[in-house]
């Protein structure tokens, strides 16, 4: 079925009102999933039916917020109260306790029961406190690496930027990367997510290859080194003919010694 | 001194997850008006309308943990679920007499009346903007939205055509996509 011919059978306005049959809503939600402009349409037809009904608000009386507070109140402090009222009916029964007595009991029930109220409440408050932070955490992390994923994009996508394939060699045949050399700068970035995992002691080198002759690009961060993938800026190039990876001890060499594992022509 | 909080969706689905009052006094301001008038249009009642609302909070927020955000707009579960209670009280016993929904040819009429009775508490501008929408297309999407009718259901009560039913509903939703936003 053609979107176009989706978004013109009515579903998606009954799916919308909620009027939809259990296998009608299963199909409209697979639809959403996966075509967009279904999903786009959808989200215009429930932002309109709101528009249209907030446009018909009738505000109703000012009590009727209060209600529903006490409502919902009552029914949390309603187990308290329940829990407390053993203690009243020991105090009070079969003594004629004077007045003051009467009321000082009294007082510590409620006393009693105020501070387990407090703690109810603060151990709410204090939960409801963790979920926000842990909710804000959650929204950080994605920030964060939403934040890495565009300067990965940025680097991809520069109309300076031209790409380098680097193709596995004989040490790793399914290895390739990707070098993206900056024609306005002479920047070198390197997509290593293709490169396998470098051994303990041993890191990956970068080589650009100037007039024939090979000159350290830079060291190269693979997953366990540098806790993620991504695009790394390496040296600077002004111009090179082709660009190499090599492994090679940790700290690097100054001349390439180890194997080749990838290599790609300008 | 109260601070005047603003959520975006969803922040306040997130906060109303943890049963947070404020977050729940927020969606109460935001919401309750547009609500009651959904209320009241199938009921023509105040009291009976304001209790109801009263039933819908407090289901909103017992059942919170059952809206499921993937599955759409927090106003569009909040609608269906007020719709949903608002049809079951009238149809309970006490409200036999006063039922709108018996799917009758009246319900048209009445529908009409209860705008008309809406209309006394217009203060909006967009309200005016609604006069453009024509009966006939703002009659589907009523009977749809607010009544809870499928399309079927709304081809038999106005004796159209069910092809006529969706492309006038398709119709009637693009118009007020139109209003709203030149409004």
């Amino acid at each position: 079925m053609e979107t176009k011919d989706i978004i013109s059978s009515g579903l998606l306005e009954q799916y919308a009102a909620g009027l939809t049959s259990e296998k009608e809503t299963v199909q409209v939600a697979q639809w959403v999933a996966q075509y967009p402009d279904v999903a786009a349409e959808l989200a215009e037809i429930t932002t309109s039916i709101e528009a249209y009904a907030q446009a018909q608000s009738i505000i109703p009386a000012p009590n009727v917020k209060e209600k529903i507070f006490a409502r919902i109140n009552e029914a949390n402090n309603g187990k308290i109260i329940q829990a407390y009222s053993p203690v009243s009916t020991a105090n009070t029964k079969g003594m004629v306790a004077p007045m003051w007595r009467v009321a000082a009991a009294a007082s510590v029930i409620l006393l009693v029961g105020s501070i387990a109220l407090n703690v109810v409440t603060y151990n709410k408050y204090n939960n409801t406190d963790k979920e926000l932070i842990a909710a804000r955490n959650t929204l950080n992390t994605f920030e964060e690496s939403n934040k890495l994923m565009e300067a990965d994009m940025n680097v991809v996508q520069s109309r300076y930027s031209v790409p380098v394939a680097l193709k596995g060699l004989e040490a790793a045949p399914e290895a390739n990367a990707k070098i993206f050399w900056m024609q306005n700068t002479g920047e070198v970035f390197i997509d290593p997510s293709n490169l396998p995992e470098a051994p303990a002691g041993k890191r990956y080198q970068l080589w650009g290859i100037v007039d024939g002759k090979p000159v350290d690009g830079g060291m190269i961060l693979t997953s366990k080194q540098g806790d993620r993938y991504r695009i790394q800026k390496m040296k600077t190039f002004g111009k090179a003919e082709a660009f190499a990876v090599t492994l090679e001890d940790e700290k690097g060499n100054p001349t390439p010694k180890g194997p080749m594992f990838v290599m790609g022509k300008m | 001194m109260e601070v005047i909080q603003k959520y975006n969706e969803d922040e306040l689905v997130l906060l109303l997850q943890g049963q947070d009052q404020k977050a729940f006094a927020y969606l109460y301001d935001n919401y309750a008006p547009a609500l009651n008038g959904i209320i009241f249009r199938l009921v023509e009642d105040k009291a009976l309308s304001e209790d109801i609302l009263q039933e819908v909070f407090v289901k909103i927020w017992n059942n919170f943990s059952s809206y499921d955000r993937t599955k759409g707009r927090l106003f569009t579960w909040m609608m269906n679920l007020t719709r949903n209670l608002t049809i079951d009280t009238l149809r309970s016993k006490g409200y036999k007499k006063q039922s709108k929904i018996s799917g009758d040819e009246n319900t048209v009429n009445n529908l009409q009346d209860a705008n008309s009775a809406i209309d006394k508490f217009d203060s909006m501008g967009i309200r005016k903007q609604l006069a453009n929408l024509k009966p006939d297309q703002r009659i589907v999407i009523d009977l749809a939205y607010f009544n809870g009718l499928t399309q079927e259901e709304i081809a038999k009560q106005i004796g159209i055509p069910l092809g006529t039913v969706k492309t006038r509903m398709r119709t009637a939703i693009l118009e007020l996509r139109k209003i709203l936003q030149y409004s």
